[in-house]
């Protein structure tokens, strides 16, 4: 049930960005079409048309996997990327009722190389090069699997080119049984067994 | 002359302390050895046509340069570094025999999730149909070299812009 109206969600809207390249095209036009999406809903008189099954959509009569947090950290070479990616998963998460905890940037790591200038001896000439690496890190609050799911599969396939992203789960689950209640209570109480002669 | 090597060779040693003397001053010239040469176009007459790409030397890169290839090898905690600069150098090269003298710029190239992206700045040297034929050429013979789907994009341009005049 929730997955089909995520998928609906994601099918519906006209105004969203199909792919991350188009997000800047797309977005001058996203409030007015939101405005039309409402409009249209809201005009039409009640029909009590069937759900259209999707091919696509698979219900099944599992429970759901819930994550209490999922932490996306994003690394990059070139922070101005980074930050137009950060602002199309914040507005994902936000079109698909996702609620965004925290966005935060840790420090840049710098990795640097020093090589020797030459190909043949001068080993007092060398050459310094560096890597740096920026991060931007979004993390995301309460979320069931197949919300997790869509999302991510979004947000990933949208990745740009020479940014990588590593997504860490938090699942929640239930105590196990054997720990619900403590030992003590459990162990049947001792009987005076009545010796029979 | 040589009050100027004594003051130098006292300056030498850090736990002597002297007042700095005005009159001497030395012109200090790099011998011609000790320049960098890596990836500069020198200056010349004002003859030689040169793109922004060339004109900038490499410690512009991420200040006003931007990156050819990009890939996430190189970041911090990523593995296949030199694989991917292998590839990217073998397909240059490819890319400069199937292209002779047409290619206007240097090629960037993006990989998407295994797929590669190759954008390329072409003169219009060559009629339309061969260039679509080499397009098509290079596509399938690049994706069966490398297992992946290779794609071109290529823009055709009168002429390479020219950024200055070294």
């Amino acid at each position: 049930m929730a997955a089909r109206c995520l998928w609906r969600r994601l099918c519906q809207g006209s105004s969203f960005p199909v792919s991350y390249a188009s997000r800047v095209m797309q977005k001058q036009c996203f409030l007015p079409n939101m405005d039309l999406v409402g409009g249209r809903f809201s005009g039409s008189h009640v029909h009590t048309e069937e759900p259209k099954t999707n091919p696509l959509v698979s219900i099944s009569d599992e429970p759901e996997v819930l994550y209490r947090r999922l932490s996306l950290l994003v690394k990059g070479h070139d922070r101005a990327v980074l930050d137009s990616y950060e602002y199309f998963a914040v507005l994902a998460a936000k079109e698909l009722g996702i609620t965004v905890e925290k966005v935060h940037k840790p420090p840049k790591k710098i990795e640097r190389l020093t090589l020797l200038k030459s190909v043949h001896i001068y080993k007092k000439h060398r050459v310094q090069y560096e890597m740096r690496t920026h991060y931007t890190c979004l993390e995301l609050k309460h979320l069931t699997g197949s919300t997790a799911a869509v999302y991510l599969e979004y947000v990933e396939r949208n990745l740009p080119e020479g940014v990588a992203m590593e997504v860490k789960k938090t699942k929640i689950e239930k105590i196990p049984e054997h720990i619900q209640e403590p030992v003590w209570d459990t162990l049947p109480q001792v009987e005076e067994a009545e010796v029979k002669s | 002359m040589a009050a100027a090597m004594a003051v130098r060779a006292l300056r030498a040693l850090p736990h002597i302390r002297i007042p700095a003397l005005p009159a001497s001053c030395s012109l200090h010239t790099t011998p011609p050895r000790l320049k960098t040469r890596a990836a500069r176009v020198r200056v010349g007459k004002g003859d030689k046509a040169v793109t922004y790409e060339k004109a900038h030397p490499p410690h512009y890169i991420a200040h006003r340069k931007g990156w050819l290839s990009l890939h996430t090898g190189n970041l911090d905690g990523e593995r296949c570094a030199a694989q991917r600069a292998v590839e990217d150098s073998f397909v240059r090269r490819f890319l400069h025999g199937t292209f002779p003298g047409c290619l206007a710029d240097e090629a960037v190239l993006k990989r998407r999730s295994n797929s590669l992206l190759v954008c390329l700045l072409l003169l219009r040297r060559l009629p339309p149909s061969k260039l679509c034929f080499l397009l098509g050429y290079a596509e399938t013979l690049l994706s069966h070299l490398y297992k992946c789907p290779v794609r071109i994009e290529a823009q055709t341009v009168p002429d390479a812009a020219v950024y200055k005049y070294l």
